[in-house]
């Protein structure tokens, strides 16, 4: 186990390593002068333009300019904004937290609709239950993110006042970014957790366990169940990951703060320390995610885990 | 059937959404949107609360010199002041400045200062500190944005004594002045720029009547009242410090959520109402819409006149003839935004009446100029000349602000019937392609300003190895005009010489202006007393927000 989890651990570096370089050769590639974009391009003379290139260094070649970001970068320091010169780390360790609150709670309920409908349209299959399930899959599926979160506002802000349609004050203002992103991850894990229920429920062992007098409700919820999560945690857990960018959209819609709200941002500025920054952060948390899951799949499924012990 | 099927839909939905809440309504229905906005119990003659206020996008910095969007200037007007101001008929009037008097050659003004201003850090407002503002602009190290066009031909100055200060410029400059009064030129605490460097942008400090108190990137900033300010502008009743206790500026950039919150009661005002909302919101007994006209340059599209056969007069009049202004104007922004006629926009000293219903669509009129210069109609309904195709190639920045890119797409759709092709790119890189490498045959743009000085960056010829300007014009003639109207003092000679330059650029077709951009507020019926300035932003020192 544990030897699994090192060399996973030494694999997810290059995993953060590649996504660094890839994210540096790509923002260094696109059309479009970040010193024009700080510079009102009306006023400002082209000396201007050229003491601030020099300034930031934008006037050496690539490699250099590549070797010496990641070289500050493995010091900790992941450089200043180029906007308005905001050392990046603390700003990504400063929003981070309504990120991960948004996230957490969007797969809470992302999690929970998902299981209960998926579980319930699979035993009630082709009922009302199964009806409506399919339809949230459908609907949390096919409704961009950004529809949704706006219908949310008119009806629960708007209309109904019960909850604020903006800012980053407190839970209640939390509640609609968090249903909105919820409800599309509750369409995947409702499609996914009904189809593997569904299979399992044909196996023979089910069938097996009926002879064996065992209730409805235990084999269920007691078997069949745990067999069909296995591939919803694995969706679950690429899921996550998902909400996370997720919010990019969300944080915007409703005027969040977050490192979604800083990446589009940094992107429309080509602020490229902000940008690097906040993917060298994230990609740490995918690969940890990815982590988790691979190590959860041991606990629910004792096939893996003494596949890993052997 | 089908009836059956909506409704089971809506059945669905419903229960969905009852799900959702049933988990977190509780907490949820303890804060109330409406009790949020009011802030406090402020009971009491509509003295205190705060002023909730939505803005369409984060301002970069609150470092006056450091800013080039228009948005910081909504939040930096409150917490600097100007040394002079100006009235919406133009004339220059004392603020900080309290008199001041030109030299002879018009290159240096004499200010006498206000005394007893204090900085909200405590230090003095003296004739070191505005020398020490203005040096501050033209120094490199500043990083000056849209203020170092605005402080030009800026020179030195020099301190007479405590509350005297002579500033010197390289020539006559008669947009000075007034360029004095704009919020970009705001003064700032030399001890807070030092002490600050270039974080003052993150903690500013000004004489305004409002302190900063915090700002949470992409979230909100929050000034409250200065207590001792006595020395409010012309531009407003109230010289002393505001009746609310503060504004917080929050910031909402997508347009859905910005007015669904000041329907809600979470915010009491927001800005940039888009025109397909206004309707709605003039029907609601809860609301009032404000509404000022900005001054400047309207949304102007500029031919690039050194690419042909844009360099070609009666070309560009058969565009001019074939775009329907009115209608774009009208359908777009269903008559709530104003038609422009001129390369200025109404309300700005010099601007020229007579050029307004001086072009009218002419189809006939625009095939007619097409076909004397040679251009002929070819099979599919696209005009040609040597084998060449009359296409043209209209950039505008995305994302679609102000509905700019359905301007595009219409006037596509107008200049297909007279047999021009255009070719739409919707970039948001124009620094690259407008800026860098002038790839365009159309773009527009417009601009805050109060002096028409403002047409000498558009159309006077760059000098060598300066940017050139949008349309590349070059004509010795405006150029003159354009000198002399930086420099002539007497005012009928100005608006005369402003006069003819708009309609040289009319005449010619060098510019096809759309619209003047009205800045559009909406806000609760219990806010009164929000101002706009002669440029158009809003002033919080009247404010009040009624119990």
């Amino acid at each position: 186990m544990v030897h699994t989890i090192l060399s996973r651990l030494a694999t997810s570096l290059l995993v953060i390593f590649g996504a660094s370089v890839l994210v540096y050769c790509i923002m260094y590639l696109l059309p479009g002068d970040p010193v024009l974009l700080m510079l009102d391009p009306s006023s400002a003379t082209p000396e201007m333009i050229e003491n601030l290139r020099v300034q930031l260094g934008l006037d050496q070649p690539f490699y250099i300019q590549f070797a010496n970001y990641f070289g500050d970068m493995l010091r900790g320091d992941f450089g200043k904004s180029m906007i308005n010169s905001d050392p990046v780390l603390p700003k990504i360790l400063e929003h981070f937290p309504a990120t991960l609150a948004l996230t957490a709670l969007s797969s809470i309920i992302a999690i929970t609709i998902g299981i209960t409908l998926g579980v319930l349209s699979a035993i009630h299959r082709n009922g009302v239950i199964d009806f409506v399930a399919r339809l949230v899959g459908l609907f949390g599926i096919s409704m961009p993110t950004f529809w949704t979160g706006i219908l949310l506002i008119l009806l629960f802000s708007v209309q109904l006042s019960w909850f604020p349609a903006m800012g980053s004050d407190g839970f209640s203002s939390l509640v609609l970014p968090a249903a909105t992103l919820g409800l599309v991850g509750a369409g995947f894990i409702v499609r996914m957790v009904r189809n593997s229920m569904l299979e399992v429920i044909n196996e023979p062992f089910i069938v097996a366990l009926r002879a064996k007098g065992l209730s409805e409700r235990a084999i269920m919820y007691g078997h069949a169940l745990r067999n069909a999560l296995i591939p919803a945690v694995t969706v679950i857990g690429m899921l996550i990951g998902d909400l996370l960018a997720g919010t990019v959209v969300v944080e915007t819609v409703f005027s969040r703060q977050g490192i979604g709200r800083i990446i589009a941002d940094a992107l429309m500025a080509k602020d490229l320390p902000v940008v690097q920054g906040v993917v060298f952060f994230t990609s740490i948390i995918y690969v940890v995610l990815n982590l988790l899951v691979d190590i959860s799949y041991s606990y629910i499924d004792p096939r893996v885990r003494r596949a890993v012990r052997t | 059937m089908n009836r059956s099927i909506s409704w089971m839909k809506y059945m669905a939905l419903a229960a969905v959404l009852v799900m959702v809440l049933s988990g977190c309504g509780a907490a949820g229905g303890s804060t109330n949107g409406a009790a949020q906005a009011s802030g406090g119990d402020q009971a009491g003659q509509a003295e205190g609360g705060n002023l909730t206020f939505a803005l369409a996008t984060s301002p970069d910095t609150l470092d006056p010199h450091r800013s080039g969007l228009a948005v910081t200037v909504r939040a930096i007007r409150t917490i600097y002041d100007n040394l002079v101001v100006q009235l919406p008929d133009g004339s220059i009037k004392p603020w900080l400045a309290t008199e001041w008097s030109v030299s002879e050659d018009g290159k240096s003004y004499t200010f006498k200062l206000r005394e007893g201003v204090k900085f909200h850090d405590g230090t003095p407002f003296n004739a070191e500190a505005v020398k020490y503002n203005l040096d501050r602009v033209i120094d490199p190290a500043t990083k000056a944005a849209n203020s170092l066009a605005l402080i030009r031909p800026y020179s030195s100055s020099e301190v007479i004594d405590e509350y005297t200060i002579k500033v010197n410029l390289e020539s006559p400059s008669q947009a000075f002045l007034g360029n004095l009064s704009q919020a970009l030129l705001g003064i700032i605490s030399p001890t807070a720029a030092q002490k600050y460097g270039d974080q003052l942008g993150k903690n500013p400090v000004g004489t305004g009547p409002y302190t900063f108190v915090k700002w949470d990137e992409n979230a909100d900033i929050v000034v409250a009242k200065n207590k001792d300010y006595n020395w409010g502008p012309e531009t407003v009743e109230n010289k002393a410090a505001p009746h609310v206790d503060t504004i917080t500026f929050k910031i909402v950039p997508e347009e859905a959520t910005r007015i669904g919150s000041v329907q809600s009661g979470q915010v009491l005002a927001a800005e940039t109402v888009p025109p397909q909302n206004i309707a709605a919101l003039k029907n609601d007994p809860n609301q009032q819409l404000l509404q000022a006209n900005t001054v400047g340059l309207p949304y102007t599209l500029f031919f690039n006149l050194r690419k042909a056969p844009w360099d070609d007069v009666k070309v560009r009049q058969a565009v001019q003839s074939a775009v329907d202004v009115e209608s774009i104007v009208k359908t777009l922004y269903l008559g709530n935004y104003e038609r422009a006629w001129s390369a200025l926009s109404p309300g700005i000293l010099g601007y020229d009446a007579s050029l307004e219903g001086s072009i009218n669509p002419d189809i006939n009129k625009a095939n007619q100029l097409l076909d004397e210069q040679g251009w002929v109609k070819g099979a599919d309904g696209i005009r040609a000349k040597d084998g060449q195709k009359l296409t043209l190639r209209y950039v505008d920045g995305s994302p679609n602000r102000e509905k700019r890119n359905d301007i595009a797409a219409i006037i596509q759709q107008q200049l297909k019937q007279v047999g021009i092709a255009v070719e739409v790119e919707i970039t948001k890189d124009v620094a690259t392609v407008i800026y860098q490498n002038w790839d365009y045959d159309l773009y527009g743009n417009s601009q805050v300003n109060s002096d028409p000085n403002a047409l000498y960056a558009f159309y006077h010829t760059s000098a060598e190895g300066q940017r050139p300007t949008l349309s590349g014009l070059s004509d010795p003639k405006i150029d003159e005009l354009l000198e002399q109207g930086a420099v002539e003092s007497d005012a009928d000679k100005r608006v005369e010489i402003y006069n003819q330059i708009q309609q040289y650029l009319i005449e010619q077709a060098v510019i096809l202006p759309i619209y003047v951009f009205p800045y559009t507020v909406a806000a609760s019926k219990k806010v009164e007393g929000i101002k706009f300035d002669s440029l158009g932003y809003p002033l919080f020192n009247d404010a009040r927000i009624q119990p």
